[in-house]
């Protein structure tokens, strides 16, 4: 029942940490924690390359003939058959697949058949407008969904907890661009506070940056905020309810604030954890409209803009992009997750 | 009642305290070598338990006709129905009843743990001070510093994400300012109390791994944190296997020796009450059926239930292959008690006049029950009693 | 409000007796079950019995009506058609594809999640890397570009969604018949000899299916919504047929002058997903033991 341990069971060691100073880059190596990031991180791989298969397959195969959709209905045959020898369309579909994954391994993406420019260099400035509204609705929809759940939590079934649930409920109801269009009419239209549309790059002002992201973060972080406020508080009161360890920390005699936040919320900050990683994908999917409704040069506009043109070389990238980032995503979050859970870490016996 | 007949098989009545070196024994087939002559010094000097009078000293807990009812969906559930007893300081009892006899809902009473569709009236007075109706800040100064509390299962009741240092330091620090680096010292005493071995590296680790008695070990340790005069111990062997259990009961009658803490025992288990309590109160459908002292409840059981309870524990001088008696229906729905005995749709010696309420009542010096129809007495010399 | 009254009424104390309906007692389910029910009669029936003008070929010469004209209870669009007959209308669609895509995912999601749980092994493996990989996509995008692909129609944007839901049900119906794997009598079924189809078929898809039906309830949310999402841009349903969507994105462009042309569909399609998502969120929370 007692496991032998390193030291001589005569002599208790004195330095409590000693027994983890010997080898301790062997140890990490060989820790459950790690196998478990090696295998997290090997399965992620064929999930990859599955993604870059479904995009390519949705956006080349089913279209049937992609240059006639391109070059419309008045092309001739002859201008049809010649663009597809440019684009390779006459190739069949496995070869152009396994050619443009080779490309786009090595960083290439192809070539906007609308723009003619390369695909990398439409994403790359975009790329950041996209990464600051996520970054900015992630932290803003988390930093006020911790501590409403946890006042909801500290209280369940008062007044704060029901208007907070009823809040999130309505919330979670609301289609961001329906929530969108509100913000727009409210703030933009009828009080003037921001802009309806246009951005102000970060290099140029950051206030002013700002000021023109502040309604597309609120319209993408206000469902998700009523999300997380959700998860959160009703994790917690699971906890504080039905854990037995919860019953523990009360009877030492802790005030309840402490249980909530050493106990409860330690433990529910784990699930929270993999949600959000999960969640990351729907984020992201949902800038596609807001960025849309305004006006913010973003990668979900670019791929937009892709789609009214039939550019499917953009749009395909721009997928790609998104699928790979939402598995990336729920791959940080669990690496996280094994990281900062001593279950995990430490591995169970 | 399976679960009765089936787990305490593992210690049958009959069975008195281990001898000191049964306990040396089971002390050296577990724990390494390091806490060998710890274990010896302590197992030798529990050998002769000196015992106070309990009836000279001021008793430390009186219960006095506790209820509880649990308020719900259009239902009540009442869990406990007018309980009573008291406890000297130093002492052990213990609390005997089946699953749903209202044991553990009215211990975690006294601390103010049960849930808020709880309602408690009657009084349990610990050292003098009431302890029903405490608003959840004044519960919480007595938690852990008065009473403390062990619980069935020690894989779900330590946090699985903090270090078990830092748990039992939490519970040194609810009730004392002491710094820091003070209440890590103090809880690493408090392992080696509850003599885990190393106890300056379990400090470090987390409670996945350690084994189930190590766990149990540092709930004693975090129990005892806050120092408090009564611990109780809520099933506290149940999850463990049996040469643990007999471990940690030990573990709980020296630590009584050293600190001189009352035990309340709240188990299903008879065998683990005949052999470690001084007092046994046997719970049904939340009230006390037969209380005494437990050489006398044992040598002269009374109230059929506790009989049938008796009789339902398999033994080895039974006859192999014969049937176990059981006790035969169900136990009874908390919602719609019977009227009178709760007993009485499962007794066999039961007639019209248990539809009347038994009262609780001293029949003998020190044996209480509340019967119509006792069982009659096992000594030959005992007159025959019937009713009041 | 009526919601919070509901739970407070519910936690408050024992119905005594009998006396209170079912649904005076179950008002969390009977309120958002009752509006569900109403948004449906108005969108099927309503267009028949109410003295409705069809939801197109409106003429100019009535377009921008304010509401409460005479024949226009709502007012009319910029094409002169009916506001009320077109969300009507539109509810109609949105309903149709939601009703669709979740008995898509229920029966092929349902029915590959149950046999992969089940089954286990090399199919389950197989089933689930691929549904792995259709989740990883964000549901809008993959949309997007399946509607793209196929182009834009009701069947089209019915078969995108579909892209989401099947994967989506297929997890929880896995989940589920995995948590099920595990009791005796599933083992018991087997030991007797019932053979595989049988076994799914009485046990297991009985008892997987309340969980499947409370996802489905919170899937018709989502559904509409993105359906909305897609008509919104343009690839869901084609106008000038109605549809939330289409409606929210045409008065988009005329915001401030003529805000109620994207207040009235935007306020259908939050009632109806709310509806929704209350119903789902409290089956969830009674199946759970809550």
């Amino acid at each position: 029942m007692t496991v032998p341990t390193a030291t001589p069971a005569g002599t208790a060691p004195s330095d409590p940490r000693d027994d983890r100073a010997p080898g301790r880059l062997a140890t990490v190596l060989a820790s459950p924690g790690t196998r478990l990031v090696g295998k997290r991180v090997l399965l992620a791989v064929p999930i990859v390359v599955g993604v870059s298969i479904l995009t390519f397959w949705v956006l080349n195969l089913i279209p049937g003939n992609a240059a006639q959709q391109l070059l419309g209905p008045e092309a001739t045959a002859e201008q049809v058959r010649a663009l597809e020898q440019e684009l390779g369309l006459d190739q069949p579909g496995y070869v152009r697949y396994l050619d443009w994954l080779g490309a786009a391994v090595t960083g290439d993406l192809g070539t906007s058949l609308v723009s003619r420019q390369p695909v990398t260099a439409l994403l790359g400035e975009r790329l950041a407008v996209t990464g600051e509204l996520v970054g900015l609705a992630f932290l803003v929809s988390l930093g006020l969904a911790v501590p409403v759940a946890l006042l909801a939590a500290y209280r369940p079934g008062r007044m704060f907890d029901r208007v907070s649930m009823l809040v999130s409920i309505t919330g979670l109801s609301v289609a961001n661009y329906v929530l969108a269009l509100l913000l727009v009419l409210l703030f933009a239209v009828e009080l003037a506070l921001f802009p309806a549309i246009g951005f102000v790059p970060l290099s140029q002002s950051v206030a002013g940056n700002l000021h023109s992201m502040a309604l597309p973060v609120a319209a993408i972080s206000f469902p998700l905020f009523c999300f997380y406020t959700r998860f959160l508080r009703g994790d917690l009161v699971d906890q504080l309810q039905g854990e037995d360890y919860i019953t523990t920390a009360r009877a030492k005699g802790i005030g309840p604030g402490q249980v909530l936040l050493r106990h409860a919320f330690r433990n529910s900050s784990f699930g929270l954890i993999t949600v959000v990683g999960l969640n990351l994908g729907t984020l992201i999917g949902g800038t596609v409209i807001v960025e849309q409704i305004f006006a913010l040069p973003g990668i979900g506009q670019l791929m937009l803009q892709a789609v009214n043109t039939r550019d499917f070389v953009v749009v395909q990238a721009c997928v790609l992009v998104f699928a790979v980032v939402a598995v990336l995503a729920n791959l940080v979050a669990d690496l996280l997750y094994a990281v900062l859970d001593p279950r995990i870490r430490y591995g169970s016996r | 009642m399976s679960e009765l007949a089936s787990e305490s098989s593992n210690t049958a009545p009959a069975q008195r305290r281990p001898s000191a070196s049964e306990g040396v024994r089971c002390e050296l087939a577990s724990e390494p070598v390091a806490e060998r002559e710890d274990v010896l010094a302590t197992a030798t000097a529990a050998a002769p338990p000196p015992r106070r009078d309990p009836d000279r000293t001021e008793p430390l807990l009186v219960v006095d006709d506790l209820r509880i009812r649990f308020v719900g969906r259009g239902r009540t559930v009442h869990a406990v129905n007018g309980l009573s007893y008291s406890l000297a300081p130093g002492r052990t009892l213990a609390i005997i009843g089946e699953s749903g006899s209202g044991k553990s809902v009215a211990a975690r009473a006294l601390m103010g743990l049960l849930p808020p569709t709880a309602r408690v009236s009657g009084s349990a007075r610990f050292d003098g001070t009431e302890m029903v109706g405490l608003s959840e800040r004044e519960a919480r100064r007595h938690r852990g510093a008065d009473i403390a509390m062990v619980f069935q299962d020690p894989a779900r009741s330590l946090n699985p994400t903090m270090r078990i240092g830092a748990q039992i330091a939490e519970a040194v620090r609810a009730h004392s300012d002491l710094p820091k680096a003070a209440a890590h010292r103090r809880a690493v005493e408090l392992l080696s109390l509850v003599h885990l071995p190393a106890p300056q590296r379990r400090f470090h680790e987390y409670p996945h791994q350690l084994s189930g008695g190590m766990r149990q070990r540092v709930m004693i340790a975090i129990a005892l944190a806050g120092e408090p005069r009564l611990l109780v111990a809520d099933e506290a062997t149940t999850a463990l296997d049996v040469t643990t259990q007999a471990q940690i009961m030990e573990l709980l009658l020296e630590l009584q020796q050293r600190l001189g803490t009352a035990i309340v025992l709240i188990s299903h288990d008879l065998g683990l009450a005949a052999s470690y309590a001084d007092d046994v109160v046997v719970m049904y459908a939340g009230r006390v059926v037969e209380r005494a002292r437990t050489a006398d409840l044992f040598a002269h059981v009374r109230m059929p239930y506790t009989g049938a309870l008796l009789g339902a524990i398999p033994r080895l001088e039974r006859e192999p292959h014969s049937l176990l008696p059981v006790v035969p229906g169900q136990p009874p729905d908390l919602s719609a008690l019977p009227r009178g005995c709760p007993f009485r749709p499962r007794c066999s010696s039961a007639t019209d006049r248990c539809a009347e309420d038994p009262p609780l009542q001293e029949h003998e010096p020190g044996h209480w029950w509340a019967c119509w129809h006792p069982l009659p007495d096992a000594r030959p010399d005992a007159p025959a009693k019937e009713g009041v | 409000m009526a919601v919070v009254d509901a739970a407070v009424a519910v936690e408050a104390g024992p119905v005594r007796g009998r006396a209170g309906a079912w649904w005076l007692r179950n008002l969390e389910i009977a309120v958002p079950a009752a509006v569900v029910a109403l948004v449906a009669l108005a969108c099927f029936v309503g267009p028949l019995v109410l003295p409705v003008p069809p939801p197109i070929g409106g003429s100019v010469l009535e377009s921008y009506l304010p509401a409460g004209s005479p024949g226009h209870l709502l007012g009319t669009d910029p094409n002169g058609n009916d506001i009320l007959s077109r969300i009507l209308h539109g509810g109609r669609s949105s309903l149709t594809v939601a009703v669709a895509v979740n008995l898509l995912g229920l029966a092929v999601g349902g029915t590959l999640g149950a046999l992969s749980g089940y089954l286990g092994g090399a199919t389950d493996t197989v089933i689930m890397r691929v549904l792995d990989v259709l989740i990883a996509f964000p549901s809008l995008v993959l949309t997007l570009a399946v509607a793209q692909s196929l182009g834009a129609s009701q069947t089209n944007t019915v078969l995108a969604l579909a892209f989401f839901s099947v994967p989506a049900f297929a997890r929880i119906s896995r989940a589920a018949t995995l948590r099920l794997r595990e009791l005796p009598f599933m083992a018991a079924a087997q030991l007797c000899g019932t053979p595989g189809w049988r076994v799914l078929a009485r046990h297991v898809a009985p008892n997987i299916a309340p969980q499947l039906i409370t996802f489905a309830m919170l899937g018709m949310g989502i559904v509409i919504v993105i359906e909305g999402a897609l008509s919104f841009l343009g690839l869901g349903i084609p106008p000038p047929a109605p549809s939330w969507g289409n409606m929210i994105s045409q008065g988009q462009q005329s915001l401030s002058a003529t805000p109620a042309l994207v207040v009235w569909p935007c306020l259908a399609l939050f009632v109806t997903v709310l509806a929704f998502n209350l119903l789902g969120e409290t089956l969830r929370a009674r199946w759970s033991g809550r």
